[in-house]
């Protein structure tokens, strides 16, 4: 592990970033973002809006037409090589019939770069023990993928980019798939990585209540992340202090949202600064 | 039982083919898993057929000659090896890079594979006092020409097949779970995918002279796919996959010894029963 960096470092810091695919108008313009470590940012916006695309840049798997992209002090694909972003994508690629176990595939990060004639060392275990218990699938470890459910599964692949103890996590619709028990369920274990673990969380969703709204149970009345950034091609929306007003959202989603999120006190408390 | 003449009666001529026949059996049972679940089966079916032109080159060689040396038998086998591992890495490079789909790349290659390889095999009849391969032989294996030479292949190809996997392992079941998460913590898939490549090309070549350019692909296919019917742990699947692909190659040979009719029909419709009853066995168990 390398030694902490300052907090006056940004995790992530975006400067005057822009990227076009070739032959479409830009997806992602000008856009300037900071996020502090230990921080959680929700990144909205209409599906087509350059969501996945600023991800892909954040995480070094695009490089930007111009501007500047910073993870912790470092380019994102140093960053990456480092292990210093865990990564769940919204569709994993990763093959549910396949005979592994949970533990096994939190495993299989964590033994990455380990030379084949050395057993896992305890540090490791250690490490895979911690992962499966951060996201509550301690009971079911020796479990095979294939018997698991849907919100058990995605817990297993957050276990999985937990296992090389990162200390920014980017999530890309981690919610869209899950029916709203386990959508519940991932929402605890995503708090919890936040504010016990001090990770840094960017999540990127089209599901503004689950980011934004007050939870209940364990962290009540705290919101899973602590601002929303809104993006249709620019970020629309950004640290602004009277929130995610009705009239930002209908003008990311070209819709008064009003009637869906009305009961949702949608918000961007000030970022709080941890000692 | 000729089964017993032909293995331990006094002109016992079918020790090697039994020989070689484990070995393939074994590797092919590792390998076979990883084939099912990485939907390599078309996969093996192209390098297989790409064999057959590797076949037509040797013969036009005058390497498969009667009465050629060990020498010139092992240069034949080079070069259907290099046919194969060829078609296995061309086929990965024209899906990714040329970005053809990959079941078209192998549809290309085997066919003109096929096609090369039947052709030589015509040229080489056609000379005056040459001896003439077996084309049936080929394509659906011959154990009477596995002699020791092809026994000892077997045997090593198991070994170093065996020690590169296990040297590979962790990358390997990380890449075949979840290729674009493994390359974004640095396994490098591409180095992963040629070294499954070479050992599927190299399993193909000694499997083929047991069960023929056609049917290698039963034994590459078939012992995983009935593992995976009954097991769900990456352990108990490689066990059942090894066994099902002793028991497939010990049923087909019998077989096949009983009534002097080629092996290679007889091992793959031992294979294509056991996937039945493991499938059967699945649903039963529901």
């Amino acid at each position: 592990m390398s030694p902490p960096l300052p907090d006056s470092v940004p995790a992530i810091r975006l400067k005057g970033v822009s990227f076009r695919w070739p032959g479409h108008p830009p997806a992602v313009e000008d856009v300037t973002l900071e996020v502090r470590q230990g921080e959680s940012l929700a990144i909205i916006g209409p599906n087509g809006g350059g969501k996945s695309t600023l991800l892909r840049l954040i995480l070094g798997e695009l490089t930007p037409d111009s501007g500047s992209v910073e993870v912790l002090g470092m380019s994102p694909s140093e960053a990456r090589r480092a292990r210093r972003i865990g990564y769940l994508p919204q569709r994993s690629a990763a093959d549910r019939t396949f005979p592994v176990t949970v533990r096994q595939t939190v495993e299989m990060a964590a033994l990455v770069g380990e030379p084949p004639w050395r057993r896992p060392s305890a540090a490791i275990r250690t490490r895979v023990d911690l992962a499966l218990a951060r996201v509550n699938l301690e009971d079911l470890a020796d479990r095979s993928v294939a018997e698991l459910s849907g919100g058990q599964f995605q817990r297993t692949l957050l276990a999985r980019a937990l296992a090389v103890d990162p200390p920014i996590l980017i999530l890309d619709e981690p919610t869209s798939a899950l029916d709203p028990g386990a959508q519940e369920q991932l929402g605890e274990v995503l708090a919890r990585l936040q504010s016990l673990d001090g990770l840094t969380l960017v999540i990127v969703s089209h599901d503004i209540r689950a980011m934004a709204a007050p939870r209940s149970g364990s962290e009540a009345g705290r919101a899973l992340c602590d601002r929303v950034a809104c993006l249709r091609r620019t970020l629309h929306f950004h640290d602004a202090p009277e929130g995610i007003t009705p009239q930002v959202l209908a003008h990311v989603f070209e819709h008064d949202l009003s009637q869906v999120f009305g009961d949702v006190r949608v918000l961007a408390r000030p970022t709080h600064h941890r000692e | 039982m000729q089964t017993l003449d032909y293995l331990f009666g006094p002109y016992a001529t079918m020790q090697p083919a039994a020989a070689a026949a484990l070995a393939v059996a074994l590797l092919c049972g590792i390998l076979s898993p990883l084939v099912v679940l990485r939907r390599m089966a078309f996969v093996g079916q192209g390098i297989s057929h790409a064999a057959f032109g590797g076949v037509g080159v040797a013969a036009v060689l005058g390497l498969f000659a009667a009465g050629a040396g060990t020498g010139a038998l092992l240069g034949a086998w080079g070069v259907v090896a290099v046919f194969c591992i060829a078609a296995g890495l061309s086929i990965g490079m024209l899906s990714r890079r040329q970005g053809i789909p990959e079941d078209t790349a192998i549809g290309v290659l085997l066919v003109a594979s096929m096609a090369l390889g039947f052709l030589l095999l015509q040229m080489q009849r056609g000379r005056a006092g040459s001896t003439s391969v077996s084309v049936e032989g080929f394509l659906f294996g011959q154990v009477a020409t596995i002699g020791p030479l092809e026994a000892w292949l077997a045997w090593v190809v198991l070994a170093v097949a065996l020690a590169a996997l296990w040297w590979i392992r962790r990358p390997l079941l990380f890449w075949a779970f979840d290729e674009p998460m493994a390359e974004s913590l640095g396994i490098q898939g591409g180095r992963i995918r040629a070294a499954l490549m070479v050992i599927l090309a190299v399993t193909v070549v000694v499997t083929m002279q047991l069960a023929g350019v056609i049917l290698a692909t039963a034994m590459i296919v078939l012992p995983g796919a009935a593992a995976l019917q009954v097991a769900r742990r990456t352990s108990t699947v490689l066990l059942a996959s090894l066994a099902f692909g002793v028991a497939g190659v010990v049923v087909g040979l019998v077989m096949s010894f009983e009534t002097d009719w080629q092996p290679g029909p007889n091992i793959a419709l031992a294979y294509v029963a056991l996937f039945g009853l493991a499938r059967i066995w699945n649903a039963l168990r529901r």
